[in-house]
């Protein structure tokens, strides 16, 4: 083995000692111990890989990185809404009191109805129900969605038919399938409800969104032409116009 | 996976991982999303490999994904491969430059490093991965890590002296209250 031999092989041996017990290096060590001029650099090279690596580990992650990978490897584990209400009777009460002011509220529009029908059974379903059941194609519109740079109004992309067929948890609304994912931003959670245009015609399509707030919840509906989207969050209004 | 496994796993990993994700994506505000990313796929299904030895490898390799995922990949990548091998030689004052800087600056000359070499020779500085356990994160021979490292190297050296130069250029000499009395 030649010494540049030798310092090709020696320069992935790590300066810490953890390749000591590695033979693919028995070799170019023993040499660099007994040849004076490639022992010079081995000492050199390995004071420079210690330096650059010290340096590296002074490096210290953002504050609050830690506690926001924990939260949202909580959330991956479907978070059950239950835990964020002191007692079922509030849940209960607090679901009764959003569908009956939501049918009030909205009742004379049939145009309107149809989207506010659907804002507020989301907001009922956020309110109690036990969210889960999200396939492969779910996590990744879900990472999507987590990302505090992306914009929801500007587009999602969304297949309806694979997020059904890879485990997306499914809903039935007036008939149809409502997709619903959760995500969590900026500490957040919030819910987004999908339904395929064509499966609610007297839904108005291409406008803009619509908010609402029912007790602590906040939503807006809004669609692309071919799906019409809720998202509801106890974190109130503010944070869903946010999203948008 | 409990919870708690969860947590230790985070603690282990979340520093280096951070480190290295922050040499790949350059911003800090990326490099979170990347390692948080990264966790957010392990709990999703990454927790159902069986060997929670190689959980270290796999968020490396996950995390590497992700981030070439982000992008495409760089076409000068095969240019630098038929680079001639790098100059291996290490002298006495690199050593010195590397131990006086402080740590932001050799990140930030890591950073100029090709992103080819970049990943390899973070891997390695991080010291949690052995050269092996580095072509398999990135999914390249042996061979070819031992080739990255040493070019990686060289290119760092280099970036290193060239930030320690423009360092210098920024020192403005001290003419102090003479100065000032000629005036």
């Amino acid at each position: 083995m030649s010494n540049n031999e030798a310092k090709f092989v020696l320069g992935a041996y790590r300066a810490n000692g953890r390749d000591a017990e590695d033979a693919t290096f028995g070799a170019a060590l023993a040499q660099a111990k007994n040849d004076p001029a490639l022992g010079a650099w081995f000492v050199r090279a390995q004071a420079h890989d210690a330096a650059v690596a010290a340096k590296l580990r002074e490096i210290v992650p953002p504050a609050g990185l830690r506690e926001a990978i924990l939260a949202g490897a909580r959330a991956s584990r479907a978070p059950k809404i239950e835990r964020r209400f002191p007692t079922r009777w509030f849940a209960l009460a607090a679901s009764v009191a959003v569908l009956l002011t939501a049918t009030l509220a909205l009742w004379p529009s049939r145009a309107a109805a149809g989207t506010a029908q659907l804002a507020a059974f989301a907001i009922n379903d956020t309110a109690h129900a036990q969210h889960g059941g999200h396939g492969e194609a779910a996590g990744a519109l879900q990472v999507m969605l987590s990302q505090p740079v992306n914009r929801l109004s500007a587009g999602l992309p969304v297949d309806f038919t694979a997020l059904r067929a890879t485990g997306c948890r499914t809903l039935n609304f007036a008939g149809h399938d409502v997709l619903e994912v959760c995500f969590q931003r900026n500490g957040a959670w919030f819910h987004c409800y999908i339904v395929n245009c064509a499966d609610f015609p007297a839904m108005p399509t291409g406008t803009g969104a619509d908010f609402d707030q029912q007790a602590q919840f906040g939503s807006a509906s809004w669609s692309d032409g071919v799906h019409r989207f809720v998202v509801v969050s106890n974190a109130g209004l503010g944070a869903v116009k946010r999203l948008l | 996976m409990s919870n708690e496994v969860f947590t230790q796993l985070v603690d282990a990993h979340y520093a280096p991982l951070y480190r290295f994700a922050l040499s790949l994506a350059k911003r800090p505000a990326d490099a979170g999303d990347l390692v948080q990313q990264t966790f957010f796929i392990w709990a999703t299904k990454g927790h159902s490999l069986r060997e929670t030895s190689k959980a270290k490898s796999w968020l490396f390799t996950t995390l590497y994904r992700e981030f070439l995922h982000g992008r495409r990949r760089d076409i000068r990548v095969t240019l630098l491969e038929d680079l001639p091998p790098g100059e291996s030689e290490v002298v006495a004052e690199d050593v010195d430059r590397a131990t006086q800087m402080d740590a932001a600056t050799v990140v930030a000359a890591l950073q100029t490093v090709d992103e080819v070499f970049r990943a390899p020779l973070t891997l390695f500085y991080l010291e949690d991965l052995s050269y092996t356990e580095i072509a398999a994160t990135l999914g390249v021979p042996i061979g070819t890590v031992m080739s990255r490292l040493s070019r990686g190297k060289t290119q760092l050296r280099a970036a290193l002296a060239q930030e320690a130069t423009a360092a210098k250029s920024k020192v403005v000499p001290f003419t102090g209250a003479q100065g000032r009395k000629q005036s």
